[in-house]
């Protein structure tokens, strides 16, 4: 990071600043709801944003991969035809934490790989992100200390802001990013060493204020070479409620089904869903034949996609942000960390028993 | 993303929810963090609600046969057609030859307008609600014994409770937000006792699993009550608790040898249970539609609150559909006047016969099973369904059917042209919760805000204002503000006086409170479910995770229904191998009543002598095995434990 990188940002001046970036670019910010929820939004005015908010629900993943997207309209028969109905508005998305923007850096790259999915990459074509450091975990389930991926970012953001009290430190980290600010950069000042000092005795000070661990080094190792016997697995599979809101929220789960839906005039729009891993239809074949039959073999997929060598060697890192919201949106005790500390317990008691009653 | 949430329509947990709109679609949905109950989390049927109240099918314009067929019609054609079936219907027999069924799934607001249309405009004594077909034993059982049929306990109490009695509860599945209290309260201590003929999802929480045979749970109940009792395990002051003796000598004939032969559970756990519960308080005892739909579910419902109040403990009847509570506090019964007044209280008869304008019957009129029958009987000329699948929920699907298609006149109120719709006279096009404004009540009790989302699709609109069009055209006007209609139930109902808009836009609506009398002890006698030669096996009708009710909603999401794409039954490996049938291949099971065929499973959750066919998949239904034989009490049917036999089909 150079010096010119980073400016200041004054929290009285942010109004005005997002209302230069709003001027061709749509806002999305946390905002504030019914009884204190906090979920990821449009809005009408910078004045909307919850600066403050400790956590959201609904992960910003959904303003690049949405929960149901129409993407194109097509027509059989004698007057055949497809529309593209995908329109992406080009978009900010202020206040997004470190994890969430990992992970998109992790969906941009992922269905950039062989084939190019077109949706998204317009969808991310149009975003820029303006991160918020996490001064402190925003929640107690949160881990991305364990990910690598917050709770700031040295790399892969387009700007970051911390808070430093009255002033935002503004830095830039891509092009992207520059462009951006470009209208309202009268309003941002150099930042002075005491800021970046300030900026780095935050860091510090976040790392050592998290509650919650996830032991991934082991559990990988255990989950790459298969060695967690069926029976931990099923083990697992046997408190899961079949919710699917583990993938749903997570911001770096990709999958995703597909559903046409007739319309009154003869055509058919396809819409495309978020799907989930957990599902028993999700990987059923035609034949009837299911190579992930049962709920335990089901969680023991999606932890080898989050958590294994194969994996980490194809996508270049976990598949997880660390974000928290796969603990606190299970209505049992299937989040990433549990079950990395049950796996990692369990097999103990499995190579070494030493005491079958002080089973996990 | 709409600023407020509404309510989920699918079960009675009541999720705060989030929806974003999109022509007519649904762009994005998540649960609220901050609600009491779903607190970040949602069940899969939850996740899906959108596509399942939105699918293609949705019924845009009102129905009218013409000859053979159901024609798109106007509304004003609909309307004007189904009050002239009325008055037609009133001018024989009077108006007692109409019926009218409404819903558990529609809001208070509609509720109260369809009894008030009933009995008020239509003046019959024939108005119902879906109750009768799952739940209504809890209504005279827990009056009777514990006070009233009031909610009495939050959720998130569960994870604090010392002991849990769970009978007849497919729980994890249907009610995903009790199910996960009850796993938090499984990680905190606390004994949980399971009552389920199958091994269920309960099983990893359980720290003693009882399997009676199906329709024997009174036989090990009593014998838990005279445990209770002989051991002095009751807490201090119960034996002056009114009933007690009443109750003791009822158990006079009571062995425990006999209750465990006739039950399948041991002697020893019984005592094991008795024991268990007394000395883990404070105890919850739950129980679902297993219990509710059982013969004889009113007594039944009385043993297991007697046992709650032994031990000092609290009762949760697990309702299922998502305004289960509020369709019955705001008087959709066919006994009761809204609040729960009983129809013989001259006082409470002349306060609502005042309000309404009309005279109220001394003596209730039909229920909701006898107007299905009466259909049959010619004894109904005309019967009006709001939003509930009497076809496949009826018992003895056959008889039934015959029954509604015999009707004079048949009008019915649905999102979708359902197996009843498709036998009606006039159909009328409902919009979704998520289409609409009003209230549904929770399991604990919480008057929760239903709030519309976006504009009904097509021309339909929500049940309140078809109800206020077909009274106007009776005559009587009828008020279409659902925030009006709620302040006329907070004026007069006394559980709901505090309840009001105005409150639920500011915060989420708090848990009921639990009013009504002191508890009571009722007498249990002997009961339950007979042997029969010929039929040697028992029953065991479940619902799955991903559907409910009718599959009128859950089979429009993809995703909810792609789970289980075949209709399956599922036996002991021990039985399939004597009876000579090969998994895999269809088996035909059959009742006195009726029968179906499906796809044999072999289970090693299922005991031997007993056929699991779970529910959901459409006209094939293990209600087809059930017969009118009701409860005599509250006039649920027994649509669990009847007894069947299995044969392959060549």
């Amino acid at each position: 990071m150079t010096a010119a990188k980073a400016f200041i940002l004054m929290k009285s001046n942010a109004p005005a600043f997002f209302e230069s970036v709003a001027r061709d670019t749509r806002l999305i910010a946390p905002k504030r709801r019914f009884g204190g929820d906090v979920i990821f939004d449009v809005v009408a005015s910078p004045k909307e944003i919850a600066w403050d908010y400790g956590h959201d629900i609904y992960p910003p993943k959904r303003f690049l991969l949405p929960h149901y997207e129409d993407m194109f309209r097509y027509r059989a028969g004698k007057e055949i035809g497809i529309e593209d109905l995908a329109h992406p508005p080009k978009q900010a998305i202020i206040g997004i934490r470190s994890c969430d923007v990992m992970a998109i850096r992790f969906q941009e790259k992922f269905f950039s790989a062989q084939i190019v999915d077109p949706y998204y990459a317009a969808r991310s074509r149009n975003t820029v992100l303006f991160s918020l450091v996490c001064n402190r975990p925003p929640k107690k389930e949160c881990f991305c200390i364990c990910c690598d991926t917050g709770p700031y970012l040295n790399a892969d953001y387009d700007v970051q802001l911390t808070d430093l009290g009255d002033r935002f430190l503004y830095e830039i980290g891509s092009d992207k990013g520059r462009l951006a600010g470009e209208r309202g950069a009268p309003l941002l000042k150099p930042a002075a060493p005491g800021d970046l000092a300030e900026r780095k005795r935050i860091e510090l000070a976040a790392d050592s204020l998290f509650d919650t661990t996830a032991y991934f080094a082991k559990a990988l190792n255990f989950i790459s070479y298969d060695e967690v016997p069926d029976a931990i697995w099923e083990d697992l599979g046997s408190t899961c409620f079949r919710c699917g809101a583990c993938t749903n929220l997570c911001p770096i789960c990709t999958c995703y089904t597909v559903d046409d839906r007739a319309h009154e005039d003869g055509s058919f729009v396809r819409c495309r869903s978020w799907d989930s891993c957990q599902f028993s239809g999700f990987t059923r074949e035609t034949s009837g034949h299911n190579p992930r039959p049962t709920f335990g073999s089901r969680v023991q997929r999606r932890f080898y996609h989050k958590v294994s060598y194969q994996y980490v060697q194809r996508d270049g890192t976990h598949g997880c942000a660390g974000c928290g919201r796969c603990v606190s949106a299970c209505l049992t005790n299937l989040g990433v960390p549990s079950v990395l500390k049950r796996i990692r317990r369990s097999m103990h008691d499995y190579l070494e028993p030493r005491d079958k009653a002080a089973k996990v | 993303m709409i600023d407020q949430p509404t309510t989920c329509g699918f079960c009675s947990c009541g999720c705060a929810l989030y929806v974003e709109p999109a022509d007519g679609r649904v762009a994005a949905l998540c649960p609220s963090a901050s609600h009491p109950v779903s607190s970040g989390r949602l069940c899969i049927k939850g996740w899906n609600a959108t596509p399942a109240v939105l699918g293609a099918a949705r019924l845009l314009t009102p129905l009218v046969r013409k000859g053979k067929d159901l024609e798109p019609a106007s509304w004003a054609e609909a309307i004007a057609f189904t009050e002239s079936a009325i008055m037609r219907a009133s001018s024989g027999s009077g108006a007692n030859g109409v019926g009218v069924i409404g819903s558990a799934k529609i809001t208070n607001e509609e509720c109260y307008s369809l009894v008030k249309l009933a009995r008020g405009v239509i003046q019959t004594p024939n108005v119902d609600g879906a109750c009768r077909f799952y739940d209504a034993s809890i209504i005279p059982s827990l009056r009777e014994t514990v006070g009233g049929a009031a909610p009495r306990l939050e959720l998130n109490s569960l994870a604090g409770a010392g002991s849990m009695l769970i009978v007849g509860a497919n729980v994890m599945e249907q009610l995903a937000h009790v199910g996960s209290r009850i796993q938090d309260a499984a990680e905190n201590g606390c004994a949980i006792v399971v009552a389920d003929p199958r091994v269920s999802r309960l099983a990893p929480q359980a720290s003693l699993f009882l399997h009676p045979r199906p329709g024997t749970d009174l036989a090990w109940v009593r014998a838990l009550l005279k445990t209770i009792i002989d051991r002095g395990l009751f807490v201090d002051g119960a034996a002056q608790i009114p009933g007690f003796e009443e109750l003791r000598r009822s158990l006079a004939d009571v062995t425990m040898g006999a209750a465990a032969e006739a039950s399948g559970v041991s002697t020893d756990d019984i005592a094991h249970a008795a024991a268990t519960l007394a000395e883990h308080p404070s105890v919850v005892v739950m129980f679902g539609l297993g219990v509710l739909q059982q013969p004889g579910s009113t007594r039944l419902v009385k043993a297991l609150a007697d046992v709650a109040i032994l031990l000092g403990g609290t009762v949760l009847p697990l309702r299922g559909q998502n305004n289960a509570q509020g369709s019955c506090d705001v008087g959709l019964l066919h006994d009761m006047l809204p609040g729960y007044d009983p129809l013989a209280d001259a006082m409470a008869r002349r306060k609502w016969e005042s309000l309404w304008r009309c005279r109220l019957p001394l003596v209730p009129g039909m229920n909701a099973v006898d107007e299905i029958r009466a259909c049959g009987s010619g004894e109904l000329k005309a019967l009006l369904v709001f939003g509930e699948n009497v076809a496949l929920s009826a018992p003895d699907t056959d008889t039934s059917l015959e029954a509604l298609d015999k009707v004079d006149f048949l009008a019915v109120a649905d999102l979708y042209l359902t197996e009843t719709a498709q036998r009606a006279d006039v159909v009328f096009p409902a919009c979704s919760f998520l289409e609409k404004d009003g209230t549904f009540t929770n399991i604990e009790g919480r008057v929760q805000r239903v709030r519309k989302m976006f504009e009904p699709l097509g021309e339909s609109k929500s049940d309140l204002e078809i109800i206020a069009a077909l009274s106007s055209a009776l005559g009587t006007a009828m008020v279409t503000d659902p925030r009006s209609v709620m302040a006329e139930i907070a004026a007069n109902v006394p559980a709901y006086k505090d309840v009001s808009y105005e409150a639920l836009d500011k915060d989420w609506a708090p848990p009921g409170a639990a009013g009504g009398a002191g508890a009571r002890l009722a007498p249990v006698p002997a009961g339950g479910a007979t042997e029969d030669p010929e039929y040697p096996f028992r029953l065991i009708a479940s619902r799955i995770n991903y559907h409910q009710q009718t599959l009128t909603m859950s089979a429009r999401s993809a995703v909810l229904a792609r789970e289980y794409p075949e209709a399956f039954a599922e036996l002991s490996e021990g039985d399939s191998a004597r009876l000579g049938l090969k998994p895999g291949r269809p088996i035909r099971i059959s009742s006195r009543s009726g029968s179906l065929v499906r796809t044999l499973m072999l289970s090693d959750a299922i005991p031997s002598r007993c056929v699991h066919v779970p529910h959901f998949f459409g006209g094939n239904s293990p209600n087809a095995l059930s017969s009118y034989e009701s409860d005599p009490v509250s006039g649920v049917p027994t649509y669990k434990a009847s007894a069947v036999k299995i044969e392959a089909v060549k």
